[in-house]
């Protein structure tokens, strides 16, 4: 599988929840770096962990591929938009069902037998914070009402 | 060694060589506080976005997105004022055979005066940075996209408000 088509489906699987299936294009061995979160390690404990906690917080998220390309080591780095409407405490923010968009950028190394090896992604946490009701740094789970 | 032999060894083609040569030389640039010559590394229309760059006013949000030759240009100059000492290290460097180019960065320096909300203390920061850039056939950046965390940057500095 090319490392675009690869991507595509990633991307697709976060959106409908499907963290099994995101290990599944992964190598045995692939890691994650979430960096606002300051997670890094193996995707099979930090990704999936926050993959789930993604999924059941915004239960109707929509994951929109905004750009997509693939340099020339076999990386596909993309623009996304992440969407949904908070349904549980999130990242420890507390639920107020307000509506969440967020744009991110993910790189991911995908392998010359076509599975992914490594993936980095950046965002704005703040950016996502504001959009969750939090007005301080130091007490993100208060929230205002 | 030829340089058809060496683009052979390395995989990389002549446009991604360009567009990461344009890349590396903005970062220099950059490093240089040169700003004239980073906006003279873009084309003249080249667009700009810092996707975490809002500012939530009571009445709209300003976003940090337009062109190089205006916002790019004055929110450069502007941090570079704020942190006199402003640097930066390019990472990682990966290019597409259309001129894309992603390059991680890590940006850090010590502030001397307010820079938006996040008033000066004198505190330092050091920040990874994911920009995407568009380098044109004929070398020239037309577009520019960098993202960021705030939270990261504003702990740093001691600034613990989200707006």
């Amino acid at each position: 599988m090319s490392a675009r088509s690869l991507a595509e489906k990633f991307f697709a699987h976060i959106e409908a929840g499907e963290v099994d299936e995101i290990l599944g294009l992964m190598t045995p061995d692939a890691t994650v770096s979430l960096v606002p979160l300051n997670r890094h390690g193996p995707v099979a404990a930090e990704g999936a962990s926050y993959l789930r906690e993604l999924s059941r917080s915004f239960p109707d998220l929509v994951v929109r591929v905004r750009r997509l390309f693939v340099t020339g080591d076999n990386t596909a780095v993309a623009e996304i938009t992440v969407a949904g409407t908070q349904a549980e405490a999130f990242l420890a923010v507390a639920d107020q069902e307000k509506h969440v968009d967020l744009d991110q950028a993910w790189m991911l190394k995908v392998t010359a037998d076509g599975q992914i090896s490594a993936v980095i992604a950046y965002w704005d946490q703040n950016q996502l914070y504001r959009r969750l009701g939090v007005k301080r740094l130091d007490k993100v789970t208060i929230t205002a009402r | 060694m030829t340089t058809e032999a060496l683009r052979a060894e390395t995989g990389t083609a002549p446009r991604e060589d360009s567009a990461e040569a344009a890349v590396r030389a903005f970062f220099a640039a950059y490093r240089a506080h040169d700003v004239e010559s980073m906006v003279d590394l873009c084309a003249d229309s080249a667009g700009f976005r810092y996707v975490p760059f809002e500012v939530w006013g009571r009445q709209r949000v300003l976003y940090g997105e337009g062109q190089v030759g205006t916002v790019g240009k004055v929110i450069w100059t502007t941090l570079i004022d704020a942190f006199p000492d402003l640097t930066n290290a390019v990472t990682s460097l990966r290019a597409d055979e259309h001129g894309n180019v992603a390059a991680e960065v890590g940006i850090g320096g010590t502030q001397a005066r307010p820079f938006g909300t996040i008033a000066s203390t004198g505190g330092h920061y050091e920040l990874p940075h994911l920009f995407l850039f568009h380098v044109s056939g004929d070398g020239l950046i037309d577009d520019i996209v960098a993202y960021w965390d705030n939270v990261d940057w504003k702990w740093q500095l001691g600034c613990l408000e989200v707006d």
